[in-house]
């Protein structure tokens, strides 16, 4: 590691270590990284989306490509803008709802494909107690109806219904800790790589002081 | 000449008919029910515990003047999740005005502060107190996912809200604000449909609205005709759903896939 | 006696997390300073990724889409390194494209090394497209073609005058799509990609994430996950075997955290059941 290297890492480092000591108390160092990182990424986002978002889809196609209709996106987005004054804020709905509307138009077909069909007939599997795989297949489909029952908000959730519903609410915290445990070791891994991180910085800083 | 006018494929794509049929089914299923809504039938939606938790919240902030935090996730106005939440901010927004509250609104991304203005300002009027709206209290943070973590946490430790309300699209940022909410002692309700974000919330917030209950709770809440008739309408898919479940695995055990195969889209 | 049980209870079940830190913090360190070696099981979703990639011939194409910031360096990183090396080292050409904002000096990081280590031509081997907001938007404009969100790489240059890309018009000319990331951007690779255009899809997410995800595989919407940082320290193990990493060369930055993610895994595990133990001893105490 060179001078520069060795400077940046520590800036790194001393960021690290002051971000931990929140683990103790609030204080000035994580204060000040707090800021810094909600600072420096405000103004790298702004930038970045001025390069490759405003330039690129607005400027470029309007100013150099001559492709007048990008006019049309440009005076919706500038509508927008209009929420800022008391007296014109309604014409930013019509921006508003073009947004939402074909959002929702893009999204709803291909979520009920993607995210409810192709699971509903992923789910329709056969059941038996021959082969292993079939007996699995039975928890699927009791997890997955009773998980249901408990999301059905039209009754209340008594008798064998309740029990439904009880035995769909210990499916979803089966699943829960499952979840958990692997968020735990997704943040053990960024505590790991940080410590790594830190521990061959101080080997090339003292091989560097030396 | 615009590329798009040059592409040539259909108008109409029959392999995801079967998506047609459901999405048209589903969507009458809406309107009738929500037909039935607003000619005023009663439609039944069961309590939804943690709910009653955020009046208690309220009140509990009014009674030790501290100011209330809400927060409405990460995602933009195209999330389903973020939408529910800006009709859940409008009542919370609503009861807040009636206790006279302070409302503390950090929001992560531009657009939907637009949305949550409009919403916390809708509440305020509801509740005859329009003068009393601060529109510097529902500001944006950054859309940086822990840069924005960090900020909230920051708003919790200096203003010390007595009840932190977290309902929304989350991900991994939830756990260090709902730990740091739970550090300083506020009553906190959370709700997400982010399932990898809900063993947090569970261990951490004193309620904990699960996956589609944070959708309903916007129909219980408001009681409005439209929530309540799309409630109900998602109420009988999910029967049918379960329904063709049953049928599905039943013919699929004796052989019979095209049951099965019609839901697949080619 | 009972009061002196009572409040061992109490305490397992008040202790302040500050200890726990302490003692995990204590714990982390000493196994960095003294290192062991962690034998890695490679579970089957991550093997039909390596397989998939192994069974690509030289000059066939491959996107990744590197979704994720600086924060999840640690856990995808090492994923990304992976998958770059096998594909260079077989011949396989790489398209690249971001889709997080904080996103491109992560590609540009690992394209730049991993070019360097095998010759590698920007243009001929490989095509970074850069970055572009709204994920959804973009992956359903580069389903039609890439020229329409990428008209130029990320280094300004028009895509039709880069050789690579001569053949190559939207996802029906990419053999599959690997997606690094930490947020909501495989979702809309699911939704867009492969529901939409049937691309085939395999995923590297982080270890939150993972669990979500597990739905698709079974429904065959995606043919691997590789989850989190263990998932990544599967991948090296297989590329290691395989020539395409090396451990001297220091290569292997996932599996060689796996000793501290064993040891950190141990004392959370202890500290469950010590609360655990609390909780239900109080409870019966009441």
């Amino acid at each position: 590691m060179g001078t520069h290297d060795i400077i940046f890492n520590g800036i790194a480092a001393f960021l690290t270590l002051s971000i931990y000591t929140f683990l103790y108390k609030d204080n000035p160092f994580y204060k000040f990284a707090e800021h810094l990182v909600v600072g420096v990424s405000a103004g790298y986002f702004a930038v970045i989306l001025y390069y490759n978002g405003f330039v690129p889809k607005l400027i470029v196609p309007l100013w150099e490509q001559g492709k007048l209709y990008y006019i049309i996106p440009a005076v919706l987005g500038v509508m927008i803008w209009t929420r800022f004054s008391r007296k014109w804020s309604w014409i930013s709905r019509f921006s508003l709802a073009f947004y939402i509307g074909s959002g929702a138009g893009i999204a709803i077909p291909l979520y009920l494909q993607n995210f409810v069909l192709r699971q509903l007939s992923a789910s329709m599997l056969p059941v038996g107690i021959s082969t292993w795989p079939m007996i699995t297949n039975i928890l699927i489909i009791i997890g997955v109806f009773c998980a249901l029952t408990y999301f059905y908000f039209s009754k209340e959730h008594t008798g064998a219904f309740g029990a439904s519903a009880k035995i769909g609410i210990w499916t979803l915290m089966v699943g829960f800790g499952a979840g958990f445990g692997l968020t735990v070791m997704g943040r053990v891994s960024l505590l790991a790589e940080r410590v790594v991180f830190i521990r061959d910085y101080l080997n090339e800083l003292f091989r560097y002081l030396s | 000449m615009p590329s798009f006018l040059f592409y040539s494929s259909s108008w109409f794509d029959f392999n995801r008919i079967n998506v047609f049929i459901i999405l048209g089914a589903f969507f009458i299923f809406v309107i009738y029910f929500i037909w039935q809504a607003k000619a005023g039938k009663s439609l039944f939606v069961r309590r939804i515990a943690g709910l009653d938790a955020i009046e208690e919240a309220v009140g509990r902030a009014t009674e030790m003047g501290k100011p209330i935090l809400y927060i409405s996730g990460i995602e933009d106005m195209d999330n389903l999740q973020t939408v529910a939440s800006m009709i859940i901010l409008g009542n919370v927004a609503e009861m807040v005005a009636r206790y006279e509250v302070p409302l503390l609104v950090p929001i992560c991304v531009p657009f939907v502060v637009t949305v949550a203005e409009e919403s916390v300002k809708q509440g305020y009027m509801k509740a005859g107190k329009p003068e009393a709206y601060n529109p510097n209290n529902v500001r944006y943070l950054t859309q940086e996912q822990f840069a924005y973590a960090a900020g909230v946490n920051g708003i919790m430790l200096r203003e010390k809200p007595a009840a932190n309300f977290m309902f929304g699209s989350f991900y991994a940022e939830s756990l260090l604000m709902a730990e740091t909410g739970l550090s300083t002692g506020a009553i906190q309700v959370a709700g997400t449909a982010n399932i990898h974000q809900l063993p947090f919330f569970v261990v951490a917030c004193d309620f904990t609205l699960i996956g589609e209950e944070l959708f309903a709770a916007s129909a219980y809440l408001s009681r409005e005709p439209k929530l309540l008739g799309s409630l109900k309408a998602s109420d009988l898919a999910k029967f049918l759903i379960m329904i063709s479940l049953i049928v599905g695995a039943l013919l699929e055990t004796f052989g019979i896939t095209r049951f099965t195969s019609w839901f697949f889209v080619r | 006696m009972d009061n002196g049980k009572s409040n061992l209870y109490d305490w397992m079940m008040n202790l302040d997390r500050r200890w726990v830190y302490l003692v995990i913090g204590v714990v982390v360190t000493l196994t960095a300073i003294a290192p062991f070696k962690v034998p890695v099981y490679v579970t089957p979703e991550v093997r039909n990724i390596y397989n998939f990639v192994e069974s690509m011939e030289p000059g066939e194409v491959l996107m990744i889409g590197v979704d994720y910031a600086p924060e999840a360096m640690a856990e995808l990183h090492p994923m990304n390194y992976a998958i770059t090396r096998q594909c260079f080292a077989k011949g396989i050409k790489l398209l690249l494209c971001c889709l997080h904002q904080n996103g491109p000096g992560m590609v540009e990081q690992v394209i730049a090394q991993v070019s360097k280590e095998y010759d590698k031509v920007n243009g001929v081997d490989y095509v970074y497209l850069g970055y572009k907001p709204y994920p959804a938007i973009t992956i359903l404009a580069m389903g039609q073609n890439f020229r329409i969100p990428f008209p130029e790489d990320y280094y300004g240059t028009p895509l039709d005058s880069l050789p690579m890309m001569r053949n190559i018009v939207n996802f029906d000319n990419v053999k599959a799509i690997i997606n690094i990331s930490a947020g909501s951007a495989t979702e809309y690779w699911i939704n867009y990609a492969n529901g939409r255009y049937n691309a085939k899809l395999a995923i590297g997410v982080t270890g939150v994430m993972t669990s979500d995800y597990y739905p698709f595989l079974q429904s065959g919407q995606i043919f691997g996950i590789i989850g989190g940082m263990k998932g990544a320290a599967e991948y090296e193990d297989l590329a290691e075997k395989g020539g395409y990493i090396s451990s001297e060369k220091d290569q292997l930055t996932a599996f060689k955290s796996m000793p501290i993610q064993t040891t950190t895994h141990i004392v959370v595990i202890l500290f469950i059941v010590l609360g655990n133990v609390g909780y239900f001893m109080s409870k019966k105490k009441k």
